[in-house]
C-alpha cells in the first residue's frame, strides 16, 4: 500500500507530533510514521495496555496523543522505517519511505521528509558491563514507567546526566533500592549551570525535590566517580566505583548490588540524516555529531529537515518548537505558505526557541561526550557488545593504521552487528580519539539500510519463482 | 558455558507493587514458556519485562565469547535482548508477550570457530 | 617524506596496492596515494566470492592465478575453500548451465556437472526444487572487509610509501615523468597508474582520454548470524546469486542487483525492489534464509569496460601513465593482474598478456576519439 504525501515524519515524539499537526495545519497532507504502538517518543513513552498511570509526564503525554489523533495527519503507528531512498529531478525531490509493521511492507511517498527520530543513550564500556543487570538509564525509565518493573532489588545508578535523579527517583518511588547514585560530575558542575536551570523553574525545583528525596532514603551519593567494574558470575553481584582524577584514579569501593544503571547522556540519532547524504558537523554541546541546519531546520539536502533532539540536544520543551519550525519551512519551500506569513511565524518562533533552549542546553552540557572516560579500560573489555571485540582489538587496528571509524569497522567487525555500531560507535570513537585522531577525521559510521534488522522474509513475503526478473547472463 | 543459566532462575519479584490496588489487579496474568519453561505474565508486559519480572537475566549467550546476555537499551536498538518467537527473531523489549507463546533463546556461541553451538 | 618517485600509484585498493607491492619488489621507490583509506571501495565491500564457476572464460587463467595468491594469504584475509555448487532451477538455466560450465572446465577450471540429488547431499538444506547443478571443490571465499588492513601491512613490509586520506588532485605530465599534487604538495614520478577504480571514469576525462567505462552498482546483503545453513558458495546459472555463509554465522547475499547511484556523489544506494529480487532468489535456493534477518545492505561500484575485459595498459595518447580499471571478477584477479600491471611498469616481459585499452580509441584523422 503505497501512498503520497506533501510531508512524511519520521518520529511521532514531541517534535514530531507538533510538526505533524502544524503542518496538517498549514494544509500539507501529512504522514508521521513511528515504530511505537503509540506517539510520545521515548519523553512521553505511553505506558503498556493496562499498565497503571499516575504521572504528571502522563498526562502531557496524553495531551500530545489527543492532538496528533485530532490532527488530519494520518499516523502510521507500529510501523518500523527500514529504509528511505531520495530521487530529485533538479526542483524537487520525493522519498521513498519503506517501512514493515503489522500489515507487511508498506510504502510511503513525500516531496519532504522531517526527521524527529530524538536521541540514544551514550556508553562508556567498563570490564563486567555485559553482564545482564547492566542496563541503560533510559533503559530503566523505560522498564519502571511502561512495566513496572524494577532493574533489580539493589541498585547502582551511575553515569552521568539529568536521567540520573530520574531513575533513582523512579525506583525509590517504585519501593526500590538505591544502593549509590553514581555521578561522574562533581557538584560545581552542576552549580555552574544553575543559572540556565533556573529558566525552568519547575524542572529545577523537581530536579531539587528528587535531591531531598534521595537524601531522604539516605541514599549514598557520590559525585565526581565513575564505575570501573562490575562484577558478577552470570549476572552483577557488585559494582566498583572509585573517584575521577587527572591521572587514574583513588581507591576504589565496593558496592554490593544486583542492578546497575549506567549511561553518560544522550547522542542524537543521526543514521536517517547519514543514510541520506546530509552534511554533519561534530559539536559535543548539542550531543555530538549532529546534521548541519540552518537557522529554518533545513539540513544540507534539500527538501531534508530535521527536528527534535535527534537534529542536536535542545531539550524536551524545544522540540515542539524545533518541530513546528521544520514544518513551516517544509511548507514555505513546497510552496505552500506565502514568505511574508512564513516569516512573520518563523520570528516568532525563534525568540521562543532561545529561551525554551535554555534549560535542555544545560542538560545537555553536563550530559557531553567524555572521550577520556575509555581511556583507562583494560584491553580485555568488551566495547562492540554484538561481536564481542575488545578495546584491545581496537586499539591494535588503530596502531596498524586505522584512522576513521569505517577502516576500524572493516579491520576489526566493530559496528557490523545487529545493532549497527549504534550501542558501540561513541567509545569506539573515544578510544580512536585517545590515540589522537580528531574526531572529523574518526567520522561516523556509514549509514546504510536496513535502518533496524529486517527478516528476510518480511522483504520477500509470498513469491512464484516466476515473480523473479532474471535478466539474460552477462557474456561468458 | 553453563547452559543452565540461560532460563528462568529466580523465585523474587521484580514487580511493583502498585499504590493502587484496584489498578493493580486490573491487570490481567497469563503465562507463556521460554525454552520450555513456564513464565508468568502480566496484561501490556513485553517478553523481555515479563522474563526480567519473572528473574531470568540471561536470555542468550553472545555469539563470539559466549557470554550471558539479557536486556540492555529496552528500546529495541542494542538488539542484545533477541529471541526467537515462532522462529522468527526479535527484540524482546519492545514486542509484547501473548499467552501461550513459545519463546526460545536465540544463541549462537560458536567454539573453535567452527562450530555453531547451543541452538536451543 | 621524499617527493620524487620513480613511480607513483593513485587508488589504494587491490589493484593499486598488488601493483605497487610489485613495483617496490622490483626495485622502484613507489608512492601510492589513496582518497579515504586503503582497500575501502570495491576491494572492501564486495561479496568476497572467490568462484571459478563464475569468471569469465577468457580470464580463467588468471582467475586460477589470483584464486592461489588468495589462497596463501590464508586467514590473513579469512580465505575458505569451502567448495562451490551452481543451480539451475529450470530446464532453459540447466542448459545455460552446462553451457558456461562446460566453457570454464576446457579452460582448465576444476568443475563438474551434477545432479540435484548431489547438490543436496552437499548441501543439504537447499532447495528440492533443483533441476541440476554444478560443482567446484576449489571455490571459496574471503572476507572483502579484511582487503585494506591486509594490503597496509603488505605495502608497509614492501617499504611503499602511502597516503591516506589524501585525493590526488592534479595529474600533469611532465618531460619524461608525470607530476602529481595531492594536499597541495607536487610529487613527480617517472611513471604513474591510475588504479582508481569506479572513479576512473570521471579522471581520465579530465585528463582528456574518456574511457568507456559503464559503472555497475552491485548491491550486497549480510544477515545477523544463524545456524549453520550452507558449507560451499552457493550460485546460480545465471550468475545472478552469490550466496555464502561465513564461519561466524553471517550470510552473505549478492549477485550484482542494481541499486543507483554514481561514485561522484561518493555513495550508491540501495533499491528496494531489485533488493526483495535478490533475497527472493536467495530465498528460493535457501529456504530457510525466510528467519534470517538482514543486518546491513550496501552498494559498490563496479567498472566495466564495453567488452567486459580489463583495461589494462597505458592511458591511450599518453607516455608515462598507465591504468588499471574495469576488471571483471576483480576481486579475484586483483592480486595477479596487479602483479603482470607491475611487470609492465618495470619493462619486463609479462607472464600472461595484458589489455591494452588502446582498442577503444578509433583514429580519425589526426584526432583520437574513443569508441563507444
Amino acid at each position: 500500500m503505497a501512498s503520497s504525501f506533501d510531508v512524511a515524519i519520521l518520529g511521532a515524539g514531541p517534535a514530531g507530533a507538533e510538526a505533524a499537526g502544524v503542518a496538517a495545519q498549514l494544509g500539507l497532507s501529512t504522514v508521521v510514521i513511528d515504530e511505537a504502538s503509540a506517539a510520545g517518543g521515548q519523553v512521553y513513552r505511553a505506558p503498556a495496555a493496562r499498565v497503571p498511570e499516575g504521572d504528571a509526564h502522563h498526562a502531557e503525554g496524553d495531551a500530545l496523543r489527543a492532538k496528533l489523533a485530532q490532527s488530519a495527519a494520518v499516523f502510521r503507528a507500529g510501523e518500523r522505517v527500514w529504509n528511505i531512498a531520495r530521487t530529485s529531478d533538479g526542483v524537487g525531490a520525493l522519498y521513498d519511505v519503506a517501512t514493515i509493521g503489522a500489515r507487511g511492507l508498506e510504502t510511503a511517498q513525500a516531496r519532504s521528509l522531517i526527521v524527529a527520530t530524538g536521541a540514544t543513550e551514550r556508553f562508556y564500556p567498563r570490564p563486567g558491563w555485559t553482564l545482564p543487570g547492566v542496563i541503560g538509564l533510559a533503559a530503566a525509565t523505560i522498564l519502571l514507567k511502561s512495566s513496572k518493573v524494577l532493574p533489580g532489588s539493589r541498585v547502582v545508578v551511575a553515569g552521568a546526566g539529568p536521567l540520573l535523579s530520574l531513575v533513582a527517583h523512579l525506583i525509590i518511588e517504585a519501593g526500590g533500592q538505591v544502593a549509590a547514585l553514581v555521578d561522574v560530575s562533581p557538584l560545581h558542575e552542576w552549580i555552574r549551570l544553575s543559572p540556565r536551570m533556573a529558566a525552568r523553574p519547575d524542572l529545577l525545583a523537581r530536579g531539587m525535590a528528587w535531591q531531598f528525596e534521595i537524601a531522604r532514603h539516605r541514599v549514598p551519593v557520590y559525585r565526581g566517580y565513575d564505575v570501573t567494574r562490575v562484577l558478577g558470575a552470570n549476572s552483577v553481584e557488585a559494582v566498583e566505583i572509585a573517584r575521577l582524577d587527572k591521572e587514574g584514579r583513588h581507591r576504589p569501593l565496593m558496592l554490593e548490588a544486583d542492578a546497575l544503571c549506567l549511561g553518560y547522556g544522550l547522542t542524537p540519532a543521526t543514521e536517517v540524516y547519514r543514510l541520506l547524504g546530509a552534511r554533519h558537523a561534530y559539536i559535543p554541546e548539542r550531543g555530538g555529531w549532529i546534521p548541519e541546519l540552518d537557522d529554518a531546520q533545513r539540513t544540507s539536502v534539500p527538501f531534508l529537515y530535521g527536528a527534535g533532539d535527534g537534529a542536536g540536544l535542545l531539550g524536551a520543551a524545544a522540540a515542539p518548537l524545533t518541530g513546528t519550525a521544520a514544518a513551516l519551512t517544509a511548507a514555505a519551500d513546497l510552496g505552500a505558505l506565502e514568505d511574508h506569513r512564513y516569516r512573520e511565524k518563523a520570528n516568532e518562533l525563534r525568540g521562543r526557541l532561545a529561551k525554551a533552549s535554555r534549560f535542555g542546553t544545560a542538560m545537555a552540557s553536563i550530559a557531553r561526550p567524555r572521550p577520556a572516560l575509555v581511556k583507562h579500560i583494560d584491553d580485555s573489555t568488551i566495547v562492540c557488545r554484538c561481536e564481542d571485540i575488545t578495546a584491545g582489538e581496537i586499539r591494535r587496528a588503530v596502531n596498524e593504521g586505522a584512522e576513521n571509524i569505517n577502516a576500524l569497522k572493516f579491520a576489526t567487525r566493530c559496528g557490523m552487528g545487529p545493532c549497527g555500531g549504534r550501542v558501540c560507535g561513541e567509545a569506539a570513537a573515544s578510544l580512536m580519539q585517545c590515540h589522537g585522531i580528531d574526531r572529523t577525521r574518526i567520522g561516523q559510521f556509514t549509514a546504510r539500510p536496513p535502518l533496524r534488522p529486517i527478516s528476510l522474509g518480511d522483504v520477500t513475503r509470498n513469491f512464484e519463482y516466476s515473480d523473479i526478473p532474471l535478466p539474460e547472463p552477462a557474456p561468458a | 558455558m553453563d547452559k543452565s543459566s540461560v532460563g528462568n532462575r529466580g523465585c523474587h519479584s521484580l514487580r511493583v507493587v502498585d499504590e493502587h490496588p484496584q489498578t493493580a489487579s486490573a491487570r490481567g496474568t497469563f503465562s507463556f514458556t521460554f525454552n520450555g519453561q513456564s513464565v508468568n505474565a502480566m496484561d501490556g508486559d513485553t517478553i523481555g519485562a515479563a522474563l526480567w519480572a519473572s528473574g531470568c537475566k540471561a536470555f542468550r549467550l553472545s555469539p563470539r565469547s559466549g557470554t550471558p546476555r539479557a536486556v540492555f537499551c529496552a528500546m529495541g536498538v542494542c538488539q542484545e535482548c533477541v529471541v526467537r518467537v515462532n522462529g522468527k527473531v526479535c527484540t524482546s523489549c519492545n514486542t509484547p508477550a501473548a499467552p501461550g507463546m513459545d519463546v526460545r533463546s536465540f544463541t549462537l556461541f560458536q567454539t573453535d570457530g567452527i562450530k555453531y553451538g547451543l541452538e536451543f | 617524506m621524499s617527493q620524487d618517485f620513480d613511480c607513483a600509484v593513485v587508488g589504494g585498493g587491490i589493484m593499486g596496492a598488488a601493483t605497487a607491492i610489485r613495483l617496490a619488489e622490483g626495485g622502484m621507490k613507489v608512492l601510492l596515494c589513496e582518497a579515504q583509506q586503503l582497500g575501502m571501495g570495491a576491494s572492501g565491500v564486495n561479496a568476497g566470492t572467490l568462484s571459478l564457476q563464475i569468471k569469465r572464460v577468457a580470464l580463467m587463467p588468471y582467475a586460477l592465478k589470483g584464486h592461489a595468491i588468495w589462497a596463501e594469504a590464508g586467514d590473513a584475509v579469512g580465505f575458505k575453500e569451502s567448495g562451490g555448487i551452481t543451480l539451475a532451477f529450470t530446464q532453459h538455466e540447466a542448459e545455460i548451465l552446462e553451457e558456461r560450465m562446460t566453457a570454464r572446465i576446457n579452460a582448465g577450471a576444476p568443475i563438474e556437472l551434477i545432479s540435484s540429488e548431489r547438490a543436496r547431499q552437499l548441501e543439504p538444506h537447499l532447495t528440492a526444487r533443483i533441476v541440476s547443478a554444478s560443482y567446484c571443490h576449489a571455490d571459496g571465499y574471503a572476507n572483502s572487509s579484511l582487503t585494506g588492513s591486509y594490503y597496509r601491512r603488505k605495502l608497509a613490509n614492501a617499504g611503499v610509501h602511502v597516503l591516506e586520506h589524501t585525493t590526488a588532485d592534479e595529474i600533469e605530465p611532465m618531460d619524461n615523468g608525470i607530476a602529481i599534487t595531492a594536499a597541495g604538495t607536487v610529487y613527480t614520478a617517472r611513471r604513474a597508474l591510475l588504479a582508481t577504480g569506479a572513479w576512473t571514469k570521471e579522471i581520465s576525462a579530465r585528463l582528456g582520454v574518456p574511457l568507456p567505462i559503464r559503472v555497475r552498482i552491485n548491491t550486497v546483503s549480510v544477515t545477523e548470524r544463524m545456524p549453520k545453513l550452507a558449507k560451499n558458495v552457493i550460485g546460480h546459472a545465471t550468475g545472478l546469486l552469490t550466496l555464502k555463509q561465513s564461519t561466524n554465522g553471517t550470510v552473505l547475499i549478492g549477485g550484482g542487483w542494481q541499486g543507483v547511484g554514481t561514485p561522484e556523489a561518493g555513495r550508491g544506494q540501495v533499491v528496494a525492489e531489485t533488493l526483495t529480487s535478490n533475497l527472493r532468489l536467495a530465498q528460493y535456493a535457501l529456504p530457510e534464509l525466510a528467519d534470517a534477518r538482514i543486518v546491513r545492505c550496501w552498494t559498490g561500484f563496479e567498472a566495466n569496460s564495453p567488452d567486459f575485459l580489463p583495461m589494462a595498459g597505458r592511458m591511450p595518447g599518453w607516455e608515462n601513465l598507465f591504468v588499471l580499471c574495469c576488471v571483471r571478477g576483480g576481486y579475484t584477479i586483483g592480486p595477479y593482474i596487479g602483479r603482470l600491471m607491475g611487470d609492465l611498469i618495470l619493462d619486463r616481459e609479462t607472464e600472461l598478456p595484458l589489455f591494452d585499452p588502446i582498442r577503444f580509441v578509433e583514429q580519425h584523422d589526426s584526432s583520437t576519439t574513443l569508441s563507444r
